[in-house]
């Protein structure tokens, strides 16, 4: 695997407000990278940055083993696909998708001929003379993806492109948009702030918290292994349940759940009297007769969606618990919450890193 | 009876009110002048007829005179002349001033308010403030020609038949171009920003994206604006009243002066109402342009 992108100690101020600090992040050719954290943690800035469009305040960036930090947008062989797609109004489809062809004195029938080719891959060959005004959301979206696809870039960038679709052509869009980075052999990097997009779509999903990157890795060992309460409350939805604890003798910790402390044994060694968080995803616990799970805790409330059920605890702080199927419990009922050792997450109560 | 009164409360009936007043108003303040003014031009109007409206109908005999008057073709040309050399200097200006205060350089937005003085200013006014500029002895517009070295002696710009109709045009331009910079900014700051971000991408350099993005998106609003101009600058009388006065010998004269002086100082109405009825029937497509350049605005 070769390095297509290089970011290496990447800083961006805007003026006093320090919007990227030191990014290192290497992205290997013909991978699929997520960029993913919540609004203004600089993901945007980042991927921007990448294009050209925000000049870096430090660090160096490169493009297939070019540094290309002070180069403008136009030199830096990278395509985008923004949020608003920023089709241009005036042009039909084919004006769109060859207007980089234009732009570089591609001749007239060649041109034709690329938006026929590249349309014809992405289904919108009865739509060429149309204008974006024409179309619906869907279909503008393939057209920001075929402009894109048409001049064969280094790195193909997505700004947040499915936030303006509902919610099942999102779906959709999410598998062919992945189905054409691997057609295409291509190095994608995505930016989202919905975590199910970074963990369907990349192979390697990129957090990032405050111009930090939080922790970098394949989608599922995020998910495994969260390296601070932050990823681990992120990753996975419904979020992870934390519990506040402290550690006691024999391996255990004691938790507070508003009545009485319960013990916890838990799979780290830590000091006693430590300070820490128990991290559970609420899909890991089961529901239980009282008794017979680790603890017992009031049902507070649920609801169920038909496939699944979520019941939350009349506990402070409160727990979730997402069960598959239907569960027939009622607001106040007694249930035990059962779960493996193997999925109790365990965190360090002031740094909140993994212990 | 209750039907009436709900539609005129809430309904077509309310609709209709509201149209109907600014429709009266401009019927009995626009429509019956323009009328009064087609129909004097087809009869024959002296002192004694002038307060009656049946006058003997001389059909196009008034055009024919006016026509055939030596001072008609060179006082169309100055016209002509004054239109295109207004309108392009006011856009041209204007559109280079919208682009250098779309930069957005600190206290641009405040520098391009105080530009529209130029513009609400009364043209008698700004007629006096550039005469006083063109002066032919003193003014500061030769001082600065000279000291540029584009003229070697003093220009009467004022009453030099070859410079007369060109110093209102100057004085036109500074008056308009800063209205086609308020219009022609709000036009660019309606393009979205992420467009000129798309077409970077796309390997666009400035100049590309200006004649491939910017002027395209702007198309309705140049549409509008020129011909807004055409009708602006026809209505432009002040600064001849001001300035040059339509001579010396009618080296100065446009259309629109003329048909004031026929009119009110030679008392010659039917051939004023005659030059009036010519105007009307380019304003009239200038507004049909204009009329259809906004329907037509390109939106995404």
């Amino acid at each position: 695997m070769t390095t297509q992108i290089e970011f290496s100690g990447v800083n961006k101020h805007y003026g006093a407000y320090h919007a990227l600090k030191d990014i290192n992040l290497s992205i290997d050719k013909g991978s699929f990278v997520a960029l993913v954290g919540p609004s203004g943690c600089g993901k945007s800035t980042l991927l921007r940055s990448l294009a050209g469009l925000e000049k870096i305040t430090g660090g160096d960036i490169s493009i297939a083993g070019e540094v290309v930090t002070m180069l403008p947008p136009r030199k830096r062989d990278v395509a985008m696909v923004f949020q608003s797609y920023a089709l241009y109004p005036h042009m039909t489809v084919e004006e769109n998708l060859t207007y980089s062809l234009r732009v570089h004195g591609v001749s007239k029938a060649e041109r034709k001929k690329a938006a026929a080719e590249v349309a014809a891959t992405t289904g919108l060959s009865e739509l060429l003379h149309r204008y974006p005004r024409e179309l619906s959301g869907g279909q503008r979206q393939r057209v920001a993806m075929s402009r894109a696809i048409i001049r064969n870039p280094k790195a193909f960038l997505f700004d947040e492109p499915l936030s303006n679709l509902d919610a099942a052509l999102r779906v959709h869009m999410r598998k062919e948009i992945r189905a054409l980075h691997d057609r295409l052999g291509a190095t994608s990097v995505y930016v989202t702030h919905d975590q199910i997009e970074a963990m369907t779509m990349a192979d390697h999903v990129v957090v990032l918290r405050a111009g930090i990157i939080e922790q970098q890795g394949r989608p599922l060992d995020l998910y495994d292994k969260p390296a601070n309460k932050f990823v681990a409350g992120f990753i996975g939805s419904p979020a992870m349940n934390f519990l506040p604890a402290t550690v006691a003798d024999g391996g255990a910790a004691m938790i507070d759940l508003g009545n009485r402390p319960i013990r916890l044994t838990i799979p780290v060694a830590a000091p006693i009297g430590a300070n820490v968080l128990i991290g559970i995803r609420p899909e890991h616990i089961t529901l239980t007769a009282p008794g017979e799970g680790r603890f017992d805790a009031p049902v507070a409330f649920t609801e169920s969606t038909g496939s699944t059920t979520f019941v939350s605890t009349a506990t402070t702080p409160e727990l979730m618990v997402v069960e598959t199927g239907r569960r027939m419990v009622t607001n106040g009922d007694l249930v035990g919450l059962a779960f493996a050792d193997a999925a109790i997450h365990v965190f360090d109560g002031t740094t909140e890193k993994r212990l | 009876m209750r039907r009436l009164y709900s539609s005129l409360v809430d309904g077509r009936g309310f609709d209709l009110c509201l149209i109907g007043i600014p429709l009266a108003f401009l019927i009995v303040l626009s429509g019956v002048p323009l009328i009064y003014n087609v129909v004097m031009s087809f009869q024959a109007v002296d002192m004694f007829s002038l307060g009656s409206f049946i006058r003997p109908w001389v059909g196009f005999e008034n055009y024919r005179q006016l026509i055939a008057q030596p001072e008609f073709w060179p006082i169309m040309g100055h016209t002509a002349t004054f239109l295109a050399a207004s309108i392009a200097g006011q856009f041209l200006l204007g559109f280079a001033l919208a682009l250098f205060f779309w930069t957005n350089f600190p206290g641009a937005s405040w520098l391009r308010g105080l530009f529209l003085v130029s513009w609400v200013m009364p043209g008698l006014v700004v007629g006096a403030v550039w005469n006083w500029l063109l002066s032919g002895d003193f003014g500061v517009f030769n001082f600065v020609l000279r000291e540029l070295h584009v003229i070697s002696g003093n220009v009467f710009w004022r009453s030099d038949p070859t410079f007369s109709l060109w110093s209102v045009i100057i004085a036109n331009i500074w008056l308009g171009a800063s209205f086609n910079m308020i219009l022609l900014s709000v036009g660019l700051s309606s393009i979205p920003g992420d467009l000129y971000e798309a077409a970077e991408l796309d390997g666009a350099g400035a100049l590309t994206r200006f004649w491939t993005i910017t002027l395209p998106m702007m198309r309705s609003t140049i549409g509008a604006l020129i011909s807004l101009g055409l009708i602006f600058t026809l209505q432009q009388f002040d600064l001849f009243a001001a300035i040059t006065a339509g001579g010396p010998s009618n080296s100065s004269n446009v259309a629109q002066y003329w048909a004031w002086d026929l009119s009110f100082k030679q008392y010659d109405f039917a051939k004023g109402a005659a030059i009036s009825v010519i105007m009307i029937v380019v304003v009239m497509l200038a507004s049909v342009y204009y009329v259809r350049s906004t329907r037509h605005e390109v939106r995404g």
